[in-house]
């Protein structure tokens, strides 16, 4: 009975008890969700680190992470890749050769890791093969006579390996794609102009072109101008295992995006093949093995099982090897209760005022209810009941709308492409599918639930204050 | 047998300046199924001991027994569940509780005693029948009019079968055709339940029907009439 009196006590005063739903509703929806994009974000570049850039477990000589030096190869091999293959909940194994060298072309020189992996093992551990800009190649599937390196799109740009021109099929396109001939006709003179950088294309568009133009049609103009010249080299130079500099000429069998700019700019692929000769370190010799788990949750066992089995090598987890990643992940469940917390405590604020309200306008009925027997319990029980009706009315309408929200966001993602840059520079892709998990809904339904209970003390307690007779004779 | 025992009972108001004697040392005694009323002029303390005879307000002197139990003796808990399960309250202004419905006020107080539903339909069905408004039962407070409210607010009063019902000026907001048809009601409740009445009032149609009539002036009794 309290209950039902209780529930039908909310809408008693409907107005007043749906301007709190309705802002209850407002505040969860826009904390769910904002949750959701920041998770999405978070898992899309866990999901990037752990399949494209750094693997589960990585396994090498003690010393080698400090200074990459290449005499600091795995000793007897075979032994220790049939040891990791035979632990369960190991999924593949990929070896690779790892050295610093440089990357020239004629346009400009940079520092670069150069990364010798084997194609088919690679694949097994990593899903970078997926990543390949359409039109610049592919991961070292084309059978070529010359060493391939297969780079990001940024250490592209960097070494003017990627331009800008607005060549005959780079207009006809943008013409095609309904650019208005106002804007074609600036682009005209431009018409075969090679652009070095992106940065260099956006500021000529930018003085060509009105404000709005540059807003509504600068990306895709930038789009199709970007221009991958086919058959593009470079030389890595680096020192071979007796420290004598040395280098080659590689042609490009790929570009990969991975959306991380530090990573992109700063990591070439080739064969480790191509590295053992040109190194002079034979085959069979690698400085690292990458392992890919069934269950990325069972890292930190596995981490335990192969470092007692391989007591002379480092077996070093991924949240050791990129502990602010594993701080993000770790800390974030707690940060989003935080935020939560915050948007419930602004809130209770009103649900407060609201049930203080409540208590005033009934003193009458509540002094009557005490004279005919419902104990103080059962008036504390009713009005912390009424605002806990309110906040879980709002809360589930919020968390309701926000699901659908994200359902429909998740499909398609949200591009913040205006940020593109700052995100990439973090390592995030702008481009963001929002997700959350059913867990996050519970601990947003039992914080709903305690705001309202903790919301209620205070006009509680002024209800329990009441005296009876007094009460009875408020007009 | 004696359901109300009022011993000597004072209750004297101290305000910052003048001391109120509102009742000032009354002594009566009621036995089971009695019909009264109290009556007495507007200040003549009237309310103040029906506050103190239902557990509302406390004495500053004297003892007020419910069925020999001392209310003075029972702590605030204890007593507002002697309150729900020995005494009914009706007030002038009805005071039901407006979300609800006529049925669901009257099983009010059942509910709170934790009666079984079968025990709850059988005496909510018992009492809306009684006050005649069985065809109301659901019917929000809203939707009644005021002698209609009085007499789902006698039929709460008398549901959990108390030891006797205070009624404060029940009549006082009711046009005569309400008046006379609530006090035939109660009458006969008194008669069929054996529940006893206690009424304030200064209405004479209600002193009329009354058995017994208790005449306060100044916070004492002046006169008490068996008819």
């Amino acid at each position: 009975m309290i209950w039902k009196t209780a529930w039908k006590n909310v809408w008693r005063n409907k107005i007043r008890s749906l301007v709190v739903i309705i802002s209850v509703t407002i505040g969860i929806f826009g904390g769910v969700f904002a949750v959701a994009v920041m998770n999405g974000a978070i898992e899309q570049r866990l999901d990037a680190a752990l399949n494209e850039e750094i693997g589960h477990i990585h396994v090498n000589e003690p010393g080698f992470r400090d200074n990459l030096d290449i005499q600091l190869t795995i000793p007897d091999i075979h032994d220790v890749l049939d040891t990791i293959q035979e632990t369960p909940g190991v999924a593949a194994v990929a070896p690779r050769v790892i050295l610093t060298g440089m990357a020239n072309t004629a346009a400009k020189s940079t520092g670069v890791q150069i990364i010798g992996i084997d194609p088919e093992k690679e694949r097994q551990v990593f899903t970078l093969y997926q990543s390949t800009i359409p039109g610049t190649g592919d991961f070292f599937e084309t059978e070529s006579r010359y060493n391939l390196a297969y780079i990001g799109q940024d250490l592209a740009k960097e070494l003017k390996i990627i331009r800008y021109i607005l060549d005959d099929e780079a207009m006809k396109s943008l013409s095609d794609k309904g650019v208005p001939a106002p804007v074609m006709e600036k682009l005209a003179p431009y018409r075969g102009e090679r652009f070095n950088s992106e940065k260099a294309l956006k500021k000529e568009l930018k003085n060509i072109l009105s404000a709005r133009e540059a807003k509504d049609y600068g990306p895709l103009i930038v789009d199709e101008a970007w221009s991958f010249r086919d058959r593009s080299r470079l030389t890595l130079t680096f020192l071979d295992k007796d420290q004598y500099q040395t280098g080659a000429v590689f042609r490009i069998a790929g570009i990969y995006d991975i959306k991380n700019n530090m990573f992109e700019s700063g990591t070439v692929f080739v064969k480790n093949t191509d590295l053992h000769s040109l190194t002079g370190l034979g085959p069979d010799t690698y400085h690292q093995l990458i392992i890919k788990l069934n269950d990325f949750e069972q890292t930190g066992k596995v981490t335990g099982i192969l470092a007692g089995k391989l007591p002379g090598l480092e077996v070093m987890d991924w949240k050791t090897l990129q502990p602010d990643l594993a701080m993000m992940t770790d800390m974030v469940q707690k940060f989003y209760a935080v935020f939560m917390v915050v948007i419930l405590a602004a809130l209770a604020f009103g649900i407060v005022n609201t049930m203080l309200m409540v208590v005033l306008e009934r003193t009458k009925e509540l002094g009557m209810l005490t004279a005919i027997g419902m104990n103080k319990k059962r008036v504390f029980s009713m009005i912390m009941l009424e605002s806990v009706f309110l906040s879980l009315i709002g809360g589930v309408v919020g968390m309701g709308v926000s699901s659908l929200l994200i359902a429909i966001t998740a499909e398609n993602g949200i591009n913040f492409s205006s940020y593109q840059e700052g995100f990439e520079a973090l390592g995030y892709s702008a481009h963001i599918y929002p997700a959350i998990t059913p867990s996050f809904f519970i601990l947003v339904t039992v914080l709903i639930v305690l705001t309202g209970i903790l919301s209620s003390i205070y006009p509680a307690l002024k209800a329990l204050k009441l005296d009876p007779a007094e009460a009875l004779r408020t007009e | 047998m004696k359901v109300l025992e009022i011993k000597n009972v004072h209750k004297i108001y101290n305000s910052s300046e003048v001391k109120v004697h509102a009742v000032n040392g009354i002594t009566l005694d009621f036995e089971k199924g009695e019909f009264a009323a109290i009556v007495g002029p507007s200040g003549s303390g009237k309310t103040t001991l029906l506050n103190m005879i239902g557990g509302l307000d406390q004495p500053t002197e004297g003892e007020i027994l419910v069925d020999h139990t001392d209310l003075s003796t029972l702590k605030s808990s204890a007593l507002i569940d002697f309150r729900m399960r020995h005494i009914g309250f009706v007030f002038q202004s009805y005071n039901l509780i407006p979300v609800l419905t006529a049925k669901e006020n009257v099983e009010f107080i059942m509910n709170l005693q934790k009666w079984s539903k079968k025990e709850r339909d059988k005496r909510t069905f018992e009492l809306l029948k009684a006050v005649g408004l069985d065809g109301r039962a659901d019917s929000r407070p809203s939707k009644l009019s005021g002698g209609q409210q009085q007499r789902v607010a006698v039929a709460r009063a008398l549901a959990s079968k108390p030891k006797f019902v205070l009624a404060d000026e029940p009549t006082a907001n009711l046009d005569s055709k309400s008046t006379s048809t609530l006090l035939d009601i109660m009458e006969e409740l008194n008669r069929d339940e054996g529940i006893t009445f206690i009424f304030s009032t200064h209405d004479a149609r209600v002193v009329k029907k009354a058995r017994r009539v208790i005449t306060i002036e100044d916070g004492k009794v002046i006169s008490d009439e068996q008819k």
